[in-house]
């Protein structure tokens, strides 16, 4: 059993990894936590949806469709909504998100408004017995992929040139101005691969769960969970944070309470901002008196 | 004798603004060619499914229409949506009795909505027709103007666990539900019909709304090995409870479900047929969705409502509608509330052609619809059922 819920846990904390890193990269470019990453999440699955069953396009290029075209979505609410009021009070960009998150929702329910979609499997492969372990399609895709993501990722950041530069403009967006780079432009590109990255979250889940419009909200939530565990503003924290938190509610689900799995994204964010507020790889908040 | 006529004049005097004012709320929402009701439901947001039965509701009522009205008068529906949220439908109600004014309210989804919406609707004193909300607590204890058209959780829960007991041998029973009141107008019933024909659920689960996931019940059951289990889940719930069920290679427990979800939908969700042929649904209807029984009713609802998809919820509001018009016309054209609500008292085994048990509202017993059929496939087809392998 304790083999099966690990698994289950890495599969569903996979997808949790995701949006939590999809909002750690908004963040950590232009400090704003965007409330209305949930809906971003949720447009990219309907998205694919439209074009795997209403357009017939196969899975993978739709996915990659889908991403893209989340990634302009990402790209122009930036320049559109968010850059015009970033000079304002950050409660402001806080509600721009919200706003464009229940836009995103809003235009969704008008379109599908009663209706629970199914989005067909990916892989109509017979789940793998194993002993009493099961492993199933789906899992094996959610996990392959975002292994995969995370790998291109984070080799992208460790290892190349455009890599460094971000973190320039992560580490002093004035600095990296005055050695010339465009911190604008860096901004559009964070808020673009953040919505993809949110988007295929909403993409490799869709075929497990189910297709509404308000699907992304309780995936806000455990990014935003994942993100405390692991450390706000830590990519590699909210990857670790989001399989740590998926594991966490299976096994409590299992071992203590069925009904714990819903609030464990709750207990986590509680418990980490009581004992160790910066989670597991933040850095302390120091402010110079 | 002076002064008592003095009195007796002075309080008329002071009463008659009150008599008239009686006079004028009795006849609110009223006009020579229009009743007009409040037709709450879930419109939008996640239980906006639900909503299908209040496009039934109201197909009803256009055909009503259609044929004249009741004495004349056009029944007029005012919808405001209630997104199946307490606070929406809350501010959705008192606008439909205090702004729009209605002559009385039907409808309503959500359990906990309904619920939440009980102290205002009986104060206000209006008619109302709860006709898809299953929670008992709506109606119980009895509000003199609030009926249930439609049969409660503790009918539903009692029929579920008659079909279940209904199964050969069928001693270890598992629950799963939501923690929310719809949930448990359902399980609550069912626990107690198990316990009083000897059966203690083996097990216990909580399966939230939203979760994406129920590995972690599914290996708990996988432990137990249950002869049937009983899910008190929302339509998205139980399709992906079914998919793990299967995926855990569990395919073949049976589930017996509420009436919050049916059979067709659930199979198209779940995409398989092997995912959901062992389950079994509440079906409060006298016949398959596609039967000949059922085909009249959705022959009206599409006249009116063309793009509607049918599915269980569509037909599920019609039977209290019929019992209403019925009432409204047993009050002929001097219609009051207070007539209304007497008229309602009288409806006796009111045969709607569509449920599958009749409606018999009473001055003392406001829960119109005491049991419940049951669906499920046999031999690959969609088949009311009385009890484990009798069809209905």
């Amino acid at each position: 059993m304790l083999m099966q819920l690990t698994l289950g846990g890495l599969s569903q904390g996979m997808i949790y990894a995701l949006i939590a890193l999809s909002l750690t990269v908004v963040y950590r470019s232009t400090t704003v936590v965007n409330f209305g990453h949930g809906d971003f999440v949720m447009a990219g699955a309907f998205v694919s949806y439209v074009l795997v069953v209403l357009a017939g396009v196969a899975f993978l290029p739709a996915a990659a469709l889908s991403m893209i075209a989340m990634f302009v979505l990402g790209v122009l609410f930036n320049r559109g909504l968010v850059r015009p009021i970033q000079g304002g009070p950050h409660i402001g960009l806080a509600l721009m998100c919200i706003a464009a998150g229940y836009v995103l929702r809003g235009i969704a329910r008008m379109v599908w408004g009663r209706e629970v979609l199914p989005m067909p499997a990916v892989f109509d492969m017979q789940p793998i017995f194993i002993g009493n372990l099961v492993i199933t399609g789906d899992a094996v895709f959610i996990i392959g992929t975002v292994l995969v993501l995370l790998v291109l990722f984070f080799g992208l950041m460790a290892m190349t040139d455009l890599g460094k530069m971000v973190q320039a403009v992560y580490q002093s967006p004035r600095g990296a101005r005055l050695i010339g780079l465009n911190v604008d432009r860096f901004n559009d590109f964070s808020w673009g691969i953040g919505a993809a990255l949110g988007a295929l979250g909403g993409i490799l889940v869709a075929p497990v769960s189910l297709l509404h419009p308000d699907l992304g909200a309780s995936f806000l939530i455990k990014g935003f969970a994942a993100m405390t565990l692991g450390g706000f503003g830590s990519l590699g924290g909210a990857v670790l944070g989001g399989v740590l938190l998926g594991i966490a509610e299976q096994y409590a689900g299992a071992y203590l309470d069925s009904a714990l799995i819903e609030i464990t994204a709750y207990l986590v964010i509680v418990a980490v901002l009581f004992i160790r507020p910066q989670g597991l790889f933040g850095r302390k908040a120091v402010v110079k008196v | 004798m002076k002064i008592f006529t003095t009195m007796l004049a002075t309080a008329a005097l002071v009463a008659s603004p009150l008599l008239a004012d009686d006079a004028e709320w009795e006849t609110w929402g009223l006009t020579d060619d229009a009743i007009t009701i409040g037709v709450m439901g879930p419109f939008s947001g996640n239980a906006s499914s639900y909503s299908k039965a209040l496009v039934g509701m109201m197909a009803y009522y256009d055909k009503v229409n259609d044929a004249g009205g009741v004495h004349g008068r056009k029944l007029v529906a005012v919808q405001e949506d209630t997104a199946c949220d307490s606070a929406k439908g809350l501010a959705a109600a008192k606008k439909l009795i205090s702004q729009d004014e209605v002559f009385m309210l039907q409808g309503n989804s959500c359990s906990g909505v309904a619920l939440a919406l009980r102290p205002t609707i009986v104060e206000a004193g209006l008619p109302w027709i709860v006709a898809h909300a299953v929670s008992d607590s709506i109606s119980d204890p009895m509000a003199h103007n609030i009926f249930h058209g439609v049969p409660t959780g503790s009918a539903n829960g009692r029929a579920m666990a008659a079909f279940v007991l209904s199964k050969p041998d069928t001693e270890n029973v598992a629950i799963i539900e939501h923690s929310n009141d719809w949930a448990h107008s359902y399980s609550n019933p069912a626990r107690d019909y198990l316990k009083e024909h000897g059966v203690s659920p083996s097990q216990e689960l909580t399966m939230e709304r939203g979760q994406t996931d129920a590995t972690a019940q599914i290996l708990k059951l996988r432990q137990n090995k249950p002869d049937f289990i009983i899910a008190a889940l929302y339509e998205a719930e139980t399709a992906i409870f079914l998919r793990d069920l299967k995926k855990y290679g569990m395919g073949d427990i049976p589930v017996m479900g509420t009436a919050g979800t049916d059979l067709e939908n659930t199979l198209k969700r779940t995409g398989d047929f092997d995912t959901v042929k062992n389950y079994y649904v509440i079906h409060s209807y006298v016949d398959n969705l596609d039967g000949t029984l059922m085909k009249p009713w959705a022959d009206m609802i599409h006249k009116y409502a063309p793009d509607e998809e049918l599915s269980t919820f569509s037909f599920v509001s019609i039977g209290s509608a019929e019992a209403l018009v019925a009432a409204l016309e047993a009050v002929g054209p001097d219609l009051t509330r207070s007539k209304l609500i007497a008229a309602l008292e009288q409806v006796h085994d009111f045969d709607t052609g569509i449920l599958s048990d009749p409606i018999t509202w009473t001055a003392t017993d406001h829960q119109g619809v005491k049991s419940s059929a049951v669906a499920g496939f046999v031999d690959g087809e969609p088949t009311v059922l009385k009890a484990w392998g009798q069809p209905y």
